[in-house]
């Protein structure tokens, strides 16, 4: 495996067996729970028929076999601009992926990896299956010079302005750096503290749905006093009123398990959490036993996206992600329909300057007047017709879903009082909708400038996605039957990553935006991935 | 020399005001037809499915299928008219514009949408046509950007619709390679490069 030895096949190291055999049982259960209702299903034939038992030590011979074939047929080869891929056992593939086509390269180290030195590189194409541009345990000096030759080899469009464009684009790029406080590639920007990680964890949202969920269901509680009873009782009979205490003492125990839960969850994934810029590139590192690596290219970004939950404000931190295109159709030949969904540049943490250093740098010297921060005075309010129209969506909504339920309930009566019991029930559930479509109206927002346009978006959190017009891939303006008495449309625009929408602006605003942001696109000459 | 003029917002071209091309007159029948094959199909389930309640063994079973029977049909009669007369309606509201940089197609009775996708952002193209498209000298074209937001534009006549996916391809080669005259000179500069001053917003907000 030596790098600067281009041109001959090679394997990876043998320690990607396991990698195979990761692999191999991944592809029998997709999800978890597949492989606990397999197990569950297992351990009731077995109960039924001990002799079944004995198919579990073949199959895992079977699998550890599949493991050593896969990493015996998998050889690679790298060349000045690509890289050969043959694998398989039964079904070859060849993959020939070119270095241009290469969108990104991640990198990730499982805990045997990390004590041995190894990486699993993870090349994002556009087209082709995640699982074919994977080099499965090789040598981190292996993993840089790919990094290298990857680099080496941007894409390069048959005119040779594009390539200036692409210097020009560097060098403001760079003009950008020596402002900001990363002045040579590969500066630190952000890393997270254990102070932070734990504000990750008290703001996870399933401690939120945890809390929740203990609050609907206190009978638990009454169940595990049962249990914890005898033994607190045999530990103290001092305390005559028990019974009170063991249920604080049970609701305490609960919190805290689920707190612990939590921190550890952050702490797994989180721990270490370091940005760096790295020339073109934003690259974060983080995590406890798997360390994972994710690099994106700064003109790949689509758009940034800020927001923040209930708990992060109480914080007045922010989460900031950046999406680069998410599904890239394979150009010209139909014959690989795979779609590549590229890696999520994430910082699970910041604070609003912080995000606002960051889009600049990511925007470079466009979208100046652009903001991603929530409370920015220059976001524009959407008409309010906009609550009218969310009252509706919910009411109508909560109303389909009640109709079972009624149907249930009134299950003795005739169809009509059904129907009326229906018909009160949207009545009733109006004025909540309302309360919610309020709410909703005034988290959002968008504010633009010529370059750029931000929406903001929420209910209790509140979120800000910003983009570059250039970027847009279809623009859309629609209007409902409500928008077009009241002269009012919504703006949807696709980005490569995904939708975007600004609903509820004038018609006149949205047109305009639309010629405008259309007129950017299609003289543009930029590259926009 | 880099000659960059400032481009007056009034000036740029709107897409309001379009002259839209109608899709294949016989689109509407042959929307009809597929609707028909449906209405069809799904009345023969129906048909069996009420045969085999009314002919099983429990009595219940049968007064049910007998009191679902009318509700039953009116529904389908609501559904069957529906989807019948539906593109009657929908189709003449359809539509699409070629322009030189952009093709846009206009859909929607009651959510009327616009959709334009630059030649520039898209990846590739395909014409489709099934069965039913065939019998009626159809052709669908799909047009696809990065990302979800292409258009499908159903009910195209084949020789139309071959000629606009030349007509596309030779567009997005030209945008790929060419820049256009008026992009001639490198736009080094991002805030430059759209000709807008930064006081130049495209927009003079009302909301």
């Amino acid at each position: 495996m030596n790098p600067s030895e281009p041109g001959a096949w090679q394997r990876t190291s043998p320690f990607a067996i396991l990698f195979f055999i990761g692999r191999t049982i991944k592809s029998f259960t997709r999800s978890l729970i597949q492989l606990v209702a397999t197990f569950g299903a297992l351990a009731v034939l077995i109960e039924r028929n001990p002799q079944v038992a004995l198919a579990i030590p073949a199959g895992i011979v079977a699998i550890i076999a599949a493991g050593v074939l896969q990493y015996w047929f998998f050889r690679f080869r790298i060349e000045e601009d690509r890289i050969h891929i043959h694998q398989g056992v039964v079904r070859k593939t060849a993959l020939d992926l070119p270095f241009d086509r290469v969108q990104g390269i991640n990198v990730e180290r499982s805990l045997i990896d990390r004590i041995l030195g190894l990486v699993t590189v993870s090349m994002d194409t556009a087209g082709s299956a995640t699982a074919e541009g994977q080099l499965p345990s090789v040598t981190s000096e292996l993993a840089d010079d790919l990094r290298g030759r990857i680099r080496a080899h941007r894409p390069v469009k048959t005119a040779d302005r594009i390539a200036d464009d692409e210097r020009a684009g560097e060098a403001a790029g760079e003009a950008e750096e020596g402002r900001g406080r990363e002045r040579s590639p590969g500066q630190v920007i952000l890393r997270l503290t254990g102070g932070d990680i734990a504000r990750i964890g008290f703001s996870n949202r399933n401690l939120v749905v945890a809390a929740a969920v203990l609050g609907l269901f206190g009978q638990s509680i009454d169940f595990a006093e049962e249990r914890l009873r005898p033994i607190l009782e045999s530990a103290g009979e001092a305390f005559a009123g028990a019974g009170a205490l063991i249920q604080v003492l049970v609701v305490i125990g609960f919190v805290l398990v689920g707190l612990g839960l939590v921190l550890f969850g952050a702490l797994l994934r989180y721990h270490g959490f370091t940005l760096w810029r790295e020339g073109t590139a934003y690259r974060t590192r983080a995590g406890l036993l798997t360390q994972r690596e994710v690099v994106v290219e700064t003109r790949k970004i689509q758009q940034l996206t800020l927001s923040h939950n209930l708990v992060l404000r109480l914080f007045r931190r922010h989460r900031l992600r950046a999406l680069p295109a998410a599904l890239l159709p394979n150009q010209g030949s139909a014959d690989t329909p795979g779609l590549q969904i590229a890696e999520v540049l994430e910082v699970p943490l910041l604070q609003g300057p912080e995000a606002e250093d960051l889009r600049k740098s990511v925007f470079g010297r466009e979208g100046d007047a652009l903001t991603l921060l929530p409370r920015s005075a220059g976001f524009k309010r959407v008409s309010p017709h906009y609550i009218r129209a969310l009252t509706l969506r919910i009411s109508f909504t909560l109303a389909l879903v009640a109709v079972p339920f009624l149907t249930g309930l009134l299950r003795d009566r005739g169809p009509g009082e059904v129907v009326l019991g229906v018909f009160i029930f949207w009545l009733a559930s109006i004025l909540p909708a309302a309360l919610v479509g309020w709410v909703r109206w005034r988290r959002q927002g968008y504010l633009h400038d010529g370059d750029g346009l931000a929406s903001r978006s929420g209910f209790l959190g509140r979120k800000v996605d910003a983009f570059l017009f250039r970027k847009a891939q279809s623009v859309t303006v629609v209007q409902s039957p409500l928008q077009r008495r009241k002269g009012l449309a919504t703006l949807n625009v696709q980005l490569a990553c995904g939708p975007l929408s600004v609903p509820y602006i004038d018609l006149g605003v949205a047109s305009r935006l639309r010629d405008y942001m259309l007129y950017r696109v299609e003289s543009s000459q930029r590259r926009w991935h | 020399m880099f000659i960059n003029p400032e481009v007056p917002l009034e000036s740029l071209p709107s897409a309001d005001n379009l002259d839209w091309h109608a899709l294949h007159p016989s689109f509407v029948r042959r929307l009809q037809l597929g609707a028909l094959i449906r209405v069809l199909v799904i009345g023969a389930i129906g048909t069996v499915a009420y045969l085999l309640m009314q002919g099983g063994d429990s009595e219940a079973m049968g007064r049910f299928a007998d009191w679902l029977l009318s509700y039953a049909l009116i529904a389908f009669g609501v559904f069957a008219a529906s989807i019948l007369i539906w593109p009657v309606i929908a189709v003449p509201r359809r539509g699409y514009v070629v322009r030189e940089k952009d093709i846009l197609y206009k859909t929607g009775v009651l959510w009327r949408s616009v959709k334009a996708v630059p030649f520039n952002r898209v990846q590739h193209t395909k014409i489709d046509s099934g069965l039913l498209d065939r019998r009626f000298g159809l052709a669908n074209l799909s047009v696809f950007p990065a990302g979800a937001g292409g258009h499908k534009i159903r009910g195209l006549g084949t020789d139309t619709a071959e000629r606009l996916r030349v007509y596309v391809s030779e567009r997005i080669e030209a945008e790929a390679i060419e820049p256009a005259d008026d992009e001639r000179s490198p736009p080094p500069d991002p805030r430059t490069e759209a000709g807008a001053a930064p006081d130049n917003g495209p927009v003079t907000d009302a909301g």
